[in-house]
């Protein structure tokens, strides 16, 4: 993968970077769905001075590369329904489900709901 | 093209149907209408030059029939140009023609037809192909059969026999019928997921790491080290699978924690309630749904154990008899904060609620529902549990409309200040008292349910939200309050039920912070009321789901008005609302139950298009 757009502030891609070195570079706007993320790169936090790049300390290469995919995927299919789901290997579902939990790639949750049950 | 056949040798005449000897008789000559009508057409267009006849006599080919196909063989060069520009010219409009583009789009996926002339010339020669009820060659195995509504075209454009038809059926059937069957499953799987709220497009990436566990739920050994949040969803996901079995619940009994929560028990044996509290004995909030199998005998292995708990939810377990509970409730019911008891048929009444506001002095939830034995005077004994914040009932025992209405009054009176949560019920007999007592006594609510009611009065409800000192509330629901007449449906003289007057008090007491809106059955509130609640100038910001099923005066322009006041609305439900036909639902929002086969159409947007769902 290409290294990182080198100009600072906001350029079109952002890179993200595993715990053991692996770099992944993907449109900004395709990341931005997972919140942590987005509070990442708009906030004050280092990630938003050096040029764009997220270090994941507890995600390894090979989770995040399927969290890179899952982006592109997500972004490819923003305006369609019927949209084929996307395959998981199995041997590598909870820690993908831990690192989405971590990213929170789309908050769903409902306040309401938790009354509802009350 | 397909060559002319040589007639074979026709076999002996039958007669087939309702047919006049006319007919008949012309038919032996190789005469019939249809043919005659073809033969037209056929020159008109001058596609095909010879016509062979319908048939001939047993050897011979009929006399007419040469003549008829000689001179097309025969034909000047200017009349064959003349006979292939309008053969063009019929291809052409062919075409053009709204037919041919829908078969395109169908063959589109097949490769079938790659070339569009050959498409066009397809549908051509098909409309040359003989009528029904005339005699043809199979275009496969070239025998002599009679045209029918139901005879297919084979490869090559021309008929095909019932035999060769019965074959290319088997070939191509179980393709076509695998395709259909999937593209049938996808619109289903699509609306079951609208009706759980979940937008049509790519889902999350949680959802699908769930999913796939789920998928593979009998290779994993355990969950390891993730959060109980997460356990919990993914339990619910595999409950809804119905895939909680006793060696899965495994994964969930995990020692040390607190929370035990198993969404479909109905797989489990008594047995593996009891491995429950042995293996996680710290457990202090226990919930279990459709749990038949915990009856007496978990109950005294419970009450031998040391578990102390402190949120006790039990659905369906209709076997632990009234004994077991007085005893639980006596032995633990000083622990408990939260009791839950859902369709425990004949048993928990009135004496068992004596036994809570005697032993669970630190109780804030009560939930007792789909409950047949509580009557009014287990209604007194909760009058007596100062503690509650939460309180829901749902009975189902007859009273009488009076005494219920006096002792549920009573009831909201002593412990109403302290609600935050109040919800009764299918309690059919109640009436506009109640409602009146918690105008006066309630200031605390957030989320109150009032259902299936028809006895509150519109004016009742009126009153009860004009000059309220509640805050605004944040769930309300008040489905089937309605006046109920089977003699003149549509009259409603006293006024019964949530009407116009009610409905707008309560927008204008809570519309602020409103989030979820049931009015469903409702039939009175009538369109003026609507469309002066979601008037132009009008928002609700926090209105995120909203049910206004069964109303009948809700038209699309209520609906479209409704998307325009609450911004942040993400279900609409329409079910029966007839006058909703054809309204554009905005991006990102979903509205369900349109009463026609199309769906919701979402509307257009400046990035894409519209679409119907």
């Amino acid at each position: 993968m290409a290294s990182s757009s080198q100009k600072q502030g906001s350029s079109k891609y952002v890179t993200l970077i595993s715990s053991d070195g692996f770099e992944f570079v993907v449109l900004r706007e395709a990341a931005c769905i997972s919140k942590a993320i987005k509070k990442m790169l708009a906030g004050s936090f280092l990630e938003s001075k050096r040029g764009d790049r997220c270090h994941f300390e507890e995600i390894n290469g090979i989770v995040l590369e399927k969290v890179a995919e899952y982006f592109c995927y997500n972004y490819k299919n923003r305006n369609r329904e019927d949209v084929p789901d996307m395959d998981i290997p199995p041997e590598l579902c909870l820690e993908l489900l831990m690192a989405a939990d971590y990213l929170d790639s789309e908050c769903k949750k409902k306040s309401y709901i938790s009354l509802n049950y009350c | 093209m397909p060559p002319p056949a040589a007639a074979p040798p026709r076999p002996a005449r039958q007669i087939r149907g309702p047919q006049s000897a006319l007919t008949d008789f012309l038919a032996s000559q190789g005469i019939n209408a249809n043919q005659i009508r073809q033969d037209a057409d056929a020159r008109r267009a001058a596609a095909r030059a010879s016509m062979q006849t319908a048939g001939g006599d047993d050897d011979a080919p009929s006399p007419e029939a040469e003549p008829e196909a000689a001179p097309a063989r025969k034909e000047t060069k200017a009349q064959a140009a003349k006979r292939k520009k309008e053969e063009e010219k019929a291809i052409a409009k062919i075409k053009a023609s709204k037919q041919f583009q829908r078969r395109r789009k169908q063959y589109g996926s097949d490769d079938d037809v790659t070339d569009e002339d050959d498409a066009a010339r397809a549908i051509f020669e098909e409309s040359m192909a003989p009528l029904p009820g005339q005699m043809e060659n199979c275009e496969i195995c070239e025998k002599r059969f009679s045209v029918t509504a139901y005879s297919r075209t084979g490869p090559g454009g021309g008929l095909l026999c019932p035999k060769c038809s019965k074959d290319l059926d088997k070939e191509e059937g179980s393709a076509k019928k695998k395709r259909k069957i999937a593209a049938g499953k996808a619109r289903r799987q699509l609306q079951s997921n609208l009706l759980d709220g979940i937008y049509p497009g790519a889902k999350d990436l949680m959802t699908l790491c769930i999913e796939t566990l789920a998928k593979n739920v009998h290779n994993a050994d355990s969950l390891g080290d993730i959060s109980d949040e997460l356990v919990d969803k993914i339990a619910a996901i595999l409950s809804k699978k119905r895939l909680m079995t006793p060696e899965t619940l495994y994964l969930f009994l995990r020692p040390g924690s607190q929370t035990v929560t198993v969404y479909d028990a109905a797989k489990l044996s008594s047995d593996d309630f009891i491995r429950i509290f042995q293996i996680v004995p710290t457990v202090k909030h226990l919930r279990l749904r459709d749990a038949i199998q915990f009856k007496n005998k978990v109950m005294d292995h419970l009450l031998g154990t040391t578990v102390e708990l402190e949120t006790l939810s039990l659905h369906g377990s209709n076997l632990i008899d009234d004994e077991r509970w007085n005893r639980y409730l006596t032995e633990k019911g000083s622990h408990l904060r939260a009791l839950k008891v859902y369709h425990t048929d004949g048993h928990f009444g009135d004496e068992q609620l004596e036994m809570v506001a005697k032993h669970c002095p630190n109780l804030q939830r009560l939930k007792v529902c789909h409950n047949q034995k509580v009557t009014v005077d287990g209604i007194e004994h909760i009058s007596k549990m100062e503690g509650l914040s939460h309180l829901s009932l749902e009975l189902y025992k007859q009273m009488d409309g009076f005494v219920g209405t006096v002792n549920c009054a009573s009831m909201i009176g002593s412990i109403g200040p302290p609600l935050r949560t109040l919800s009764l019920a299918t309690i059919h007999y109640l009436t506009d008292g109640v409602l009146e007592a918690i105008h006066e006594n309630c200031q605390n609510l957030s989320k109150l349910r009032l259902t299936d009611n028809s006895f509150f009065t519109d004016a009742g409800f009126a009153k009860l939200f004009t000059g309220w000192l509640n805050p605004p509330l944040v769930f309300l629901d008040l489905h089937k309050c309605r006046h109920i007449d089977a003699a003149e449906p549509r009259e409603n003289p006293n006024k019964i039920g949530l009407g116009s007057a009610g409905f707008e008090a309560l927008m204008a007491h809570s519309g602020s912070a409103l989030k979820y809106l049931n009015v469903h059955s409702c039939r009175h509130i009538s369109r003026e009321a609507f469309e002066k609640v979601f008037a132009k100038d009008k928002t609700y910001p926090e209105m995120q789901e909203m049910n206004i099923s069964f109303c009948q005066s809700v038209n699309d322009f209520v609906v479209g008005s409704i998307f325009r006041s609450c911004p942040n609305l993400k279900t609409l439900k329409v079910f029966g609302n007839f006058g909703v036909r054809d309204v554009g639902v905005p991006k990102g929002k979903i509205l369900i139950g349109v009463p026609n086969a199309l769906g919701m159409q979402i509307e257009g947007t400046e990035e894409d298009e519209g679409r119907v769902i």
